[in-house]
């Protein structure tokens, strides 16, 4: 008897589209789960606004899929302040690799993600939702502005559709067995 | 020890009238340190009439495999209490783990069957 859970990270600043994108391939509505941050965790700029309070918490949604019966994939969206990097450490630990949602109206907010996985060494796949309309950059454009290495994967997605995040998904999954291959 | 520093705000509001850290003795971390947010845990079939009713409610839902993250989301826990209750019913036997995702990353197999079944979506 025997279980094995596989994890994928859906990454990207504020806004990006991160839980839509979990929605629209979830075979369950996106769950939501807490966790309570003590000012341990939090920078010492950060608790603007908090003061006087010992406690704040920290939601992630997340989807499921499962693959087979003994095989589930788990979609975790980060947080999506930027500022709870304690919590990218817990999901990103053991993870295929993740996800980075870029909205092209603003670029800089995924910097962050994109500089944590590459840091790290994590596999990641860059995807740029159009969902926010015609996108005015060109591939190079964004590789640009996100000083993505020309190994990175970018496509092109719509958060809100199943097979276009299927795809962005999929192409993570070869992206990451590749580079274990090169590995090994 | 003096209990007027306990404000009591976030239990309250929950409904709970057990303080979360009393349900876990103090204790922050699980002892097993594998155990993840998706890993899978499932209830053995063993005599629960000695369980507390937080942890018997835990036990009810891993009546098939469930994520820790799931319990947590379903029983509205904070995740890394979760996971000392999830850690301390495996420790007493009342629950049995999967394996976690870290050790079979690097399993393609596995990476294959995955492939697989997003096309399949």
């Amino acid at each position: 008897m025997d279980r094995t859970s596989v994890k994928i990270v859906v990454a990207g600043g504020f806004g990006t589209g991160k839980t839509t994108l979990v929605a629209s391939v979830s075979e369950i509505p996106p769950l939501t789960t807490e966790e309570i941050l003590t000012e341990a965790s939090l920078g010492v700029d950060d608790t603007t606004g908090v003061e006087g309070k010992s406690t704040t918490t920290v939601a992630l949604d997340f989807g499921r899929i499962t693959i087979s019966p003994d095989v589930v994939l788990y979609l975790f969206g980060t947080p999506g302040q930027d500022r709870f990097w304690f919590m990218w450490d817990e999901l990103a630990q053991g993870a295929v690799g993740a996800i980075v949602l870029v909205d092209t109206r603003r670029l800089d907010t995924s910097f962050p993600a994109v500089d944590y996985f590459e840091r790290r060494g994590i596999p990641f796949v860059t995807a740029v939702n159009r969902f926010f309309g015609e996108c005015d950059y060109t591939e190079d454009e964004i590789r640009g502005a996100l000083e993505l290495d020309s190994r990175v994967p970018l496509v092109w997605c719509d958060a809100r559709d199943k097979e276009s995040s299927k795809l962005a998904l999929i192409t993570l999954v070869r992206h990451a067995m590749a580079r274990l291959k090169v590995k090994a | 020890m003096s209990f007027e520093t306990w404000d009591g705000d976030d239990e309250s509001a929950a409904g709970r009238f057990v303080p979360l850290y009393v349900l876990v003795n103090g204790r922050t971390s699980p002892r097993d340190s594998t155990l993840d947010l998706a890993t899978q845990v499932v209830a053995l079939p063993v005599d629960t009439r000695r369980l507390e009713p937080e942890y018997l409610e835990i036990v009810r839902r891993c009546a098939g495999w469930i994520s820790v993250a799931e319990i947590g989301a379903y029983l509205r826990l904070p995740l890394a209490i979760t996971k000392v209750m999830v850690d301390v019913l495996v420790e007493q036997g009342y629950l049995a783990v999967g394996t976690p995702a870290q050790q079979k990353i690097i399993d393609t197999h596995v990476l294959d069957q995955v492939i697989a079944g997003l096309e399949r979506l």
